[in-house]
């Protein structure tokens, strides 16, 4: 009996070593994310017109410029450059086929949990260089989304800012003259509310987003 | 003792069962290797650039221009707007040095196992949206070409169109904007897929790149 015991401890050790270190690798991929660009982001912060009460921005992000970072969420990251108060009414993340322009996957975005969020520029817990200037960018990280973005669609992040005073004054940050990964153009009215097998809104001009700065994993 | 050995056995069994158990990820992690960007791809809404009878369709990947992804094998995405019917006489990959028009390799790619496939672009099995235009190009993938592209070459993929009536129809993928890595040109009346090494490439680099949407790793 006493051997029969010694054989059963002997076992269990032997098991318990190697599960352990093969779960390791895995617990070291997961314990450590580190911040990583999802696509290449505005390299500069040049700022922006003001009056945008009652538009929509639609930022491109395609597919062919992700980077292939492993993550399942998806940080975007706007940027202000003037203003007191940002009022959006609503935000959204279409998914098209590369290169195409029928939506095949609606996401709502959303700031503190809401997909209509008042951003207080002027509090220093959100923008803590104050006040906020085409020198001193506030950047605002939107929640994660849960999911990994595919280099085989298109995405397209839509913000509706709406049509109030406090819109008229605040500022987009970007507008960088640089060739990157992000690309944006401006309509006047509200394109979150497109459903799926609808169109995305003609208008693309190439340029950089006004109010999308970065995508990052986390 | 007899019971000793029974249950070592056992034991046995059980640890051989949880080691291929945790191995299995790691397995499955290997054997598929995943779609990812190489370069950054094509950019916002396309073109159509028609007429490719008797043209040679040269692409250049820069080197410079690779995304850090480990792959041994480099996959392309060529986009159709128009057409019945493509006729490819042949299809190489020239490689390089950085900067430099002297071709030190020569590779072969290929679709369906030949380089000079006729690619059905009526039939849904290759483009499932039919008609094909410029807002839903076919997105027609190539075989993996098992090269690990170096950042210390560059790159030209090379189609020869045949010269005959099919492709005097077919029109081919041209981004609105140049904001891919990509870059691409053409050569009309020659076969530019034959060079050899220490021959150098055609003049008349760069401009946006026509068809060649995507290179990615599988």
């Amino acid at each position: 009996m006493k051997t029969l015991c010694k054989v059963a401890t002997l076992t269990l050790l032997l098991v318990l070593t190697a599960v352990g270190a093969l779960a390791q690798d895995e617990a070291r991929a997961q314990s450590t994310t580190v911040l990583m660009n999802l696509t290449e982001g505005q390299g500069t912060a040049l700022g922006n017109d003001n009056d945008w009460e009652g538009w929509s921005e639609l930022t491109l992000i395609p597919g062919g410029a992700l980077f292939g970072v492993s993550t399942k969420a998806t940080v975007i990251t706007l940027g202000f450059s003037a203003g007191s108060t940002v009022n959006i009414q609503n935000m959204i993340l279409y998914t098209t086929a590369r290169s195409g322009i029928t939506i095949t996957a609606t996401k709502k975005v959303t700031l503190g949990g809401k997909s209509n969020p008042t951003i207080d520029l002027a509090s220093t817990s959100v923008c803590p260089t104050q006040p906020v200037s085409v020198t001193n960018p506030c950047f605002v990280k939107l929640d994660a989304i849960k999911e990994a973005l595919s280099p085989l669609s298109d995405y397209y992040f839509v913000e509706y800012f709406t049509s109030d005073s406090n819109n008229n004054s605040m500022r987009g940050a970007g507008s960088s003259n640089l060739n990157n990964g992000l690309t944006a153009w401006q309509i006047d009215g509200d394109d979150t509310q497109i459903p799926v097998a609808g169109t995305i809104p003609v208008g693309y001009s190439g340029q950089a987003p006004i109010f999308t700065m970065y995508l990052t994993n986390e | 003792m007899r019971n000793v050995y029974r249950f070592a056995t056992l034991a046995l069994v059980m640890l051989v069962v949880s080691v291929c158990g945790f191995s299995q990820k790691s397995a499955t992690k290997e054997a598929t290797t995943p779609t990812l960007n190489l370069v950054r791809g094509a950019i916002g809404p396309m073109g159509s650039n028609t007429s490719w009878a008797n043209y040679s369709l040269l692409t250049l990947v820069p080197g410079a221009g690779l995304i850090p992804i480990t792959s041994t094998q480099t996959v392309f995405y060529l986009g159709f707007t128009a057409g019945s019917e493509a006729d490819i006489s042949n299809m190489v990959l020239y490689t390089t040095v950085r900067g430099t028009s002297t071709i030190t390799a020569v590779t072969p790619v290929t679709r369906g196992g030949v380089s000079n496939p006729s690619i059905s672009l009526t039939s849904t099995s290759v483009c499932p949206v039919q008609p094909l235009s410029a807002s839903d190009p076919c997105i027609v993938r190539f075989d993996p070409t098992s090269i690990a592209l170096s950042a210390l070459n560059d790159y030209y993929f090379v189609v020869y169109f045949t010269n005959d009536s099919n492709n005097e129809s077919i029109g081919g993928a041209e981004p609105s904007y140049n904001l891919s890595t990509l870059l691409g040109w053409y050569v009309g009346s020659v076969d530019e897929t034959r060079l050899t090494v220490g021959e150098s490439l055609p003049s008349g680099c760069c401009h946006v790149p026509y068809f060649v949407m995507f290179v990615m790793s599988n």
